[in-house]
């Protein structure tokens, strides 16, 4: 037998390795359990009164507008109106990804879900608790708009209340009617969602922008394509919008009206010559919520400066540049 | 008992290239058989070809008696194991497992304390137990060798309780020995021979060839240019031809062991008249 | 009579032996503490998550379950939110991260390659094509026969998706009964890519809805989890973990390469072919039922070699143990960290599985040939 010097260095042997794994999976047990119970010792005794889940930007706005905020206890990411909504309450998550313990774990006594909320196993385990879920049907036009209202109070219990809000907005569409059938000739709108790497999307029929720019008295250039579709540069230059909408907080970052209209696709269309360029905050404008008639009235009143309409503050105030 | 190993008019191709043309060969038990030849003389694809690596395009093997062709894995397993050079391991294997491997598809029935016996023992035999413990990708060019021979050695001994005869099949396995280990390793191949199993080893060295064999074959551009005993068979003109070289072709006192001196080196055009060796 | 290998000295021969006991002894302890950890893991998942009960609530109504205490105490939302949302996510957490570490493995050995990861064969991208078309197509399809889309129809559609690509694989690398492994790695590619692009076309033609959904799919998740679908992947995962050891011998081989695991005696071809299906089945079925979880296949066998060695009859078992721990881990972070909302598992693994990748790649030579 020939003796081997063992001259080459060897690695840590498996024995060593194996201690410092079997340690390091001891502390993170530990650690793990430590803040698993720490979570869940966390307090959620529910009170007495309703606690409200509200999944849906339009339905937290109708709850707050209802003056019902305390009852609500959750709501999701899409409810950015108002602002305190996502500051003040527990968020659930994205509309179209609940989680079905997360949303048991705000003890609710009802949840009030727009048409489209998801996952639907998700929502089918909500059921199955016997929690209460009102749906709420969503569609772009002034009769859904008041029906939501309607639906959203009777379920949460104000339908008095509900009413009478549903009637004001009711009202303001009337009046929004009358103003858009003194306008003269339409003009041609193009949504744009974004113009991110290079792909311009856009509104096209039965979208949310589509039902804002009926409403506000303008033609949907982009009616060609169904929902929110890229569109190519030579369709635009034939869409010939007269004016651009946008959202404010879109990253068509940093894109001001000289960026856009610089675009070859843009800088074809009527609306280049007048830099006609309109950005207004995003739930304000498409959230078909109880603002729509203000925002479609402002809309429509910084599309046709000449008809005289006046442009609230808010609206001033998010057509910001 | 006829021969264990028969190939008979053996012929290979690969898009028209023949690498091996009409060989045939029979191997006897008791026996080392030594290939010899250039390079490119198609020495490791007979290997193939005798192992039922790859399938002739001409010709049979048998093996026992039964083709190749016919006979499953299983069974070829048990009578005849397999050295190849340069075995590159993807994953961290200790020398001891590596050796174990031989074990995977025979040893399958053995016990736990007998498969560590014969590891044991086969580590040995190939001067590597002391390396057992040791990771396989760190070892030396040399030493991996010596570890395969080992595997090796694990199936034919496990194998040895399923079958009567045994044949081991060593493909240039003393490239990167040195020396001393090159001479211990052969002397182990010629002890199982011994013991009863067939032998074949391919080889460059022309010397421990002629030193070892019981039986040497020629190669040359795939055929089987001369097979036999060494002293019986070689002499200049095949040498020169094969190898293309001169060599003189002695005997050293006392036994009159064959050995083998190159006299001059040929460059293709031309012959050198060969020198009468002093001795033999 | 055994051959010439010579009887080694005495010493040699019990120094071996005793080296060989002592391994296996290590080894039996990392088994138990990993089995351990595992069921650790499972207990704290059962026992935590948004919804607060406590702990002595949870063991009641498990034994209530059981039929060793009363049925009353299975009334009420903590009953409910134990066994129809904890459980079912926790079983499923486990199933999936077994499937997904035991592929991984299987891949490597059958590539010989340490970086070798399911998502490679294109059965992944297959799977994710099915989904993306059953999301972004179903709708439309259906809306014609006045049919809403059932539930299940995603993790099927997925499943399906992933079987058809490994037989379009199968049947591309196989030729007069012989797969190769490479032209298998290079038709998965050309696969996936096919597969990738397509599922870009579907996103093309999706609407804003579909887009959110398909995203957050691949993203993966086991916040879908229930009885239903757990009781159609336990059925594939299940016999794939326990039929596995058996292929443990042949892959051993196959590591020397393939032309040595046939003189080994190894039925190779066969042994290919049985691997491939299996990692096809269990990926498919894992990614139908969560998603897109990656880096499970890399990290867990990795980190099992590192303490036991490569012996697939260890390696094999203990990565679907390490896999189950280690996604039932994650998923009790993603459940916790943002809670009540929850993060998509798959953000989660690769947040653990991405630094551990590049770590491997920064410490080649040392231990292996990548």
């Amino acid at each position: 037998m020939l003796p081997s010097p063992q001259h080459l260095p060897s690695p840590a042997p498996r024995s060593q390795r194996r201690r410092r794994l079997a340690v390091a999976a001891l502390a993170g047990a530990l650690a793990l359990a430590a803040g698993g119970f720490a979570v869940s010792a966390q307090d959620n005794s529910a009170g007495a009164s309703a606690r409200i889940v509200a999944v849906g930007g339009a339905i937290t706005e109708v709850l707050y507008a209802l003056g019902l905020q305390d009852k609500v206890v959750g709501v999701d990411t899409t409810s950015q109106w108002p602002p305190e909504a996502l500051k003040e309450k527990k968020s659930v998550g994205y509309v179209r990804a609940l989680s079905a313990e997360g949303v048991l774990s705000l003890r609710p006594t009802l949840v009030i879900a727009v048409e489209g909320a998801g996952p639907p196993d998700a929502l089918a385990l909500l059921r199955e608790s016997g929690t209460p879920i009102a749906d709420v049907p969503e569609a772009f036009t002034a009769d859904a708009v008041v029906n939501k209202i309607a639906v959203i109070g009777k379920a949460a219990g104000a339908a008095g209340p509900a009413q009478a809000l549903a009637e004001r907005v009711r009202e303001a569409f009337v009046a929004l009617d009358a103003q858009r059938a003194r306008l003269p000739a339409r003009k041609r709108v193009l949504f744009v969602l974004s113009t991110q790497n290079g792909r311009t999307m856009v509104g096209g029929r039965n979208s949310t922008a589509d039902g804002i720019i009926a409403l506000a008295g303008g033609i949907n250039a982009a009616a060609a394509v169904e929902g929110y579709k890229p569109m190519t540069d030579e369709a635009i230059i034939n869409a010939a919008p007269d004016y651009i909408v946008m959202m404010r907080h879109t990253a068509a970052h940093g894109s001001s009206a000289d960026e856009l209209f610089a675009a070859p696709a843009f800088s074809q269309t009527p609306a280049a010559k007048t830099k006609a360029l309109i950005r207004m905050d995003g739930l304000y404008l498409l959230g078909f919520g109880p603002r729509t008639p203000d925002a479609a009235r402002d809309l429509m009143g910084l599309l046709y400066p000449e008809a005289g309409i006046a442009v609230s503050d808010a609206g001033k105030a998010y057509a910001a540049p | 008992m006829g021969a264990i190993l028969e190939a008979r008019d053996l012929a290979f191709s690969v898009r028209g290239a023949a690498l091996v043309r009409s060989a045939s060969l029979a191997l006897e038990t008791g026996q080392m058989t030594i290939v010899v030849g250039p390079n490119g003389a198609g020495k490791s694809t007979l290997l193939k070809l005798l192992t039922g690596e790859i399938a002739p395009s001409r010709g049979e093997v048998r093996l026992e008696g039964e083709p190749l062709s016919a006979t499953p894995a299983w069974q070829l397993a048990c009578r005849r194991a397999v050295m190849v050079q340069n075995q590159k391991l993807a994953f961290p294997f200790s020398v001891y497992e590596v050796a174990r491997l031989g074990l995977e598809g025979v040893g399958r029935a053995q016990g736990r304390a007998q498969k560590d016996a014969i590891v044991a023992r086969a580590l040995d035999t190939a001067g590597v137990i002391g390396l057992a413990e040791r990771q396989y990708q760190t070892l030396s060019g040399g030493e991996q060798q010596r570890v395969q021979f080992a595997r090796a050695l694990c199936q034919l001994e496990a194998g040895r309780s399923l079958a009567q005869r045994q044949v081991l099949f060593l493909d240039e396995p003393i490239a990167s020995l040195d020396l001393c280990h090159q001479l211990s390793l052969l002397d182990a191949a010629r002890e199982i021979a011994a013991q009863g199993a067939a032998v074949l080893v391919v080889l460059h060295d022309l010397n421990l060839a002629v030193t070892y064999a019981d039986r040497l074959v020629v190669m040359h551009e795939g055929a089987i240019v001369a097979q036999g005993e060494p002293s019986a068979i070689l002499d200049d003109e095949l040498l020169r031809g094969v190898f293309r070289v001169s060599l003189s072709f002695s005997r050293l006192p006392p036994a009159g062991q064959p050995f083998l001196l190159p006299q001059q080196h040929l460059s293709g055009l031309g012959s050198v008249v060969p020198m009468r060796a002093a001795g033999g | 009579m055994s051959l010439a290998i010579k009887p080694a000295a005495p010493s040699g021969v019990e120094a071996l032996a005793r080296l060989a006991a002592g391994r296996r002894q290590r080894n039996l302890v990392t088994v138990l503490v990993l089995a351990g950890f595992c069921l650790l893991l499972l207990l704290l998942s059962l026992g935590a998550g948004a919804f607060a009960i406590a702990p002595g609530r949870v063991a009641e109504i498990l034994l209530a379950k059981l039929g060793l205490a009363p049925q009353a105490l299975l009334d009420g939302r903590e009953a409910l939110v134990v066994l129809n949302i904890r459980m079912p996510r926790l079983l499923l957490g486990a199933l999936v991260g077994a499937a997904l570490a035991i592929s991984g493995a299987l891949m490597q050995g059958l590539f010989r390659n340490p970086l070798a990861d399911p998502g490679l064969v294109g059965v992944s991208a297959g799977a994710g094509l099915a989904a993306a078309a059953t999301i972004v197509l179903g709708d439309r399809l259906l809306a014609g026969m006045a049919l809403k889309l059932p539930f299940a129809a995603l993790p099927f559609g997925a499943f399906f998706g992933g079987l058809v690509s490994t037989l379009a694989l199968y049947l591309i690398a196989t030729r007069n009964g012989r797969t190769s492994v490479a032209t298998m790695l290079l038709a998965g590619v050309a696969l996936g890519a096919l597969a990738g692009s397509l599922t870009g076309l579907l996103a093309y033609l999706s609407d804003d809805r579909q887009l959110r959904d398909l995203t957050f799919w691949s993203m993966g998740s086991l916040g879908g989890a229930s009885w239903t679908k757990l009781s159609a992947v336990a059925p594939i995962v299940l016999p794939l973990v326990i039929a596995v050891p058996f292929l443990a011998r042949g892959l051993n081989a196959l590591m020397l390469g393939e032309a040595e695991a046939y003189h080994l005696g190894i039925p190779v071809q066969r042994i290919k072919a049985i691997a491939i299906v299996l990692v096809a089945l269990s990926v498919g079925a894992s990614v139908a039922a969560a998603g897109v979880i990656g880096f499970v296949g890399i990290v867990v066998p990795h980190l099992i070699r590192l303490s036991v060695g490569p012996d697939h009859r260890l390696l094999l078992p203990l990565s679907a143990l390490g896999g189950a721990a280690l996604l039932v881990g994650a998923d009790i972070v993603a459940r916790l960290v943002v809670a009540p909302a929850e993060l998509p598992i798959g953000i989660v693994t690769a947040f653990i599985g991405a630094p551990f990748f590049l770590w491997l790649l920064l410490r080649r030579g040392r231990i292996a040939e990548i």
